[in-house]
């Protein structure tokens, strides 16, 4: 059963498995591309900007393969209104679980892809004195972010349109009244609170924030 | 084996206040074809979801298969075959990969005859099923249905929309499983005179009630219009029940729509103080809009219901 529904979901989602695979592949080379060796310590400092600013790249990848991939994986289900599925004589319990580790198999390709080309990288280019790659600690933190946000775009997405359109729909309400408020003066920031306690750490984007370095100190 | 292969008591489903399955009880006998007849919107689909877990009852009991469903909906798929109103395969998957697909779900799967039937379908295994006409999607659904060997047949107007030809080839590999495997088959339709001729046990719903649920024969046979002379104002005591009793004419005459009927019972008619002037038979189809007229007429039109 597993091997069906990972051939399946292997179909539905192939080109952006692939296209992210590529993007994922080629992102560290770009980032360190031409030698590095024998820089100036400004040089150095100015290598280090260029490595950080193709760093925004990783968790923007990361997070949108997660998505893409997540809502990819039910939308024929909602289109046919999860009626095949549901007529599958396997538990549903069963069913989704298969689905959320063929979607973890399917984002291996990606993550095994920066970590070809994170290793690629770092062994081609010439470092300066002081400066480290880091290519299997960049690409266990995209693993883990492109899992959390594929996690939680599954577990939205799994549910029917209206549970969806109901958690959008509140943080829609959540943003419209911050907007309100503001337009009405005051310097109260209900939105704030929360973006912290989801972006901090333990909050489960912290992942995404920080600095994304393929080369440091 | 148990004698009903469906078996569904007092089921109450609401959708908000749009429409409700009030009180539904039906029992479908193991082996038998039962007709599921019933107008758009009466709660056919609706009944055939609830029957295979894919909605949840408000309350009530189903047993399909001796299995309770929605809890052990599960071991009852594994013996049921099902055919959608609307085929929901994935739209990009090949012939030949739908039925891979749907084969790695069911130990009694049959490739074989799914091979078999593949042919007589001539139906083209690298063909996506997103390109496949209505008829084809309806011939690929019924492939899947069957191969997988079921003791359950459950079609949603399977034949809604296609060609006489595409119409009897599904019902012909049909009748053959039923005949080689003695499956019960539960199956939905507008096509009446199509029923008529496979069906041999009949349900007939209307607006979220089951109005009828006999034998083909009873139905047919029992269902009758009656022309009679100076009838008695109070038939409960007749051994037929009186659907509806519109009068003809100033001098006396009503015709009567009853149910239940058998010749035996004309000189009921005498007894009570009546003339029975006339037995009117009525074909499956007329049957059917009568008796869904006869529920739905006011009831200070109709004398009894």
């Amino acid at each position: 059963m597993f091997r069906a529904i990972l051939f399946q979901q292997w179909r539905w989602t192939r080109l952006i498995v692939a296209l992210s695979t590529v993007a994922a592949f080629a992102i560290p080379l770009f980032s360190v591309r031409g030698s590095a060796a024998n820089l100036e310590h400004k040089e150095a400092a100015s290598f280090l900007g260029d490595v950080q600013s193709w760093g925004v790249l990783y968790p923007t990848l990361a997070g949108a393969l997660g998505v893409l991939l997540a809502i990819t994986l039910w939308t024929p289900d909602h289109r046919g209104r999860h009626v095949y599925a549901l007529a599958l004589p396997i538990p549903r319990w069963r069913l989704v679980t298969y689905r959320y580790l063929a979607g973890l198999t399917l984002l291996a390709a990606p993550v095994i892809g920066l970590t070809l080309g994170t290793l690629l990288a770092s062994g081609t280019a010439s470092l300066p004195t002081g400066l480290h790659a880091y290519p299997l600690g960049l690409s266990v933190r995209f693993a883990l972010a492109a899992v959390v946000a594929f996690t939680l775009f599954f577990s939205v997405s799994s549910g029917t349109a209206r549970t969806a359109g109901t958690i959008l729909g509140a943080v829609a309400a959540l943003v419209v009244f911050q907007v309100l408020l503001s337009a009405a003066g005051s310097e109260a920031n209900i939105l704030m609170p929360i973006v912290n306690v989801l972006l901090t750490a333990p909050g489960p984007f912290a992942i995404f924030t920080g600095r994304w370095m393929l080369v440091d100190v | 084996m148990s004698e009903h292969a469906v078996e569904i008591q007092h089921l109450t489903y609401r959708v908000k206040r749009v429409f409700a399955l009030e009180d539904l009880s039906l029992k479908v006998p193991t082996g038998s074809i039962y007709g599921f007849l019933g107008p758009n919107g009466s709660g056919k689909t609706t009944t055939i979801r609830l029957i295979l877990g894919l909605l949840r009852p408000e309350s009530g009991t189903i047993t399909v298969l001796g299995h309770a469903i929605p809890e052990r909906a599960p071991a009852a798929l594994a013996r049921t075959g099902y055919v959608p109103e609307a085929p929901h395969l994935d739209p990009t998957l090949s012939v030949a990969e739908a039925i891979w697909f749907h084969s790695q779900f069911y130990r009694t799967w049959d490739g074989a005859w799914a091979a078999r039937l593949l042919a007589d379908f001539e139906l083209d295994p690298k063909r996506p099923f997103g390109k496949l006409s209505k008829g084809q999607k309806g011939k690929l659904m019924m492939l899947l249905a069957l191969a997988q060997r079921p003791e359950l047949l459950v079609l949603d107007e399977p034949t809604d929309g296609l060609d006489p030809v595409v119409r009897r080839d599904m019902l012909s590999a049909l009748l053959d499983y039923v005949s080689q495997h003695s499956a019960t088959v539960f199956i939905s339709s507008h096509l009446i005179h199509e029923l008529e001729r496979i069906c041999d046990w009949v349900g007939v719903m209307d607006n979220g009630r089951l109005v009828a649920d006999v034998g083909m024969e009873r139905f047919k046979t029992g269902m009758k219009r009656l022309k009679v002379c100076h009838g008695p104002a109070n038939t409960d005591t007749l051994p037929f029940r009186v659907l509806t009793r519109t009068t003809v004419n100033g001098n006396g005459t009503e015709m009567w729509l009853v149910r239940d009927w058998a010749p035996e019972m004309a000189p009921a008619v005498a007894a009570a103080g009546g003339e029975l002037q006339q037995v009117i038979d009525l074909d499956l189809e007329e049957g059917f809009v009568e008796l869904l007229r006869s529920f739905r007429v006011p009831r200070s039109e109709a004398s009894r219901v």
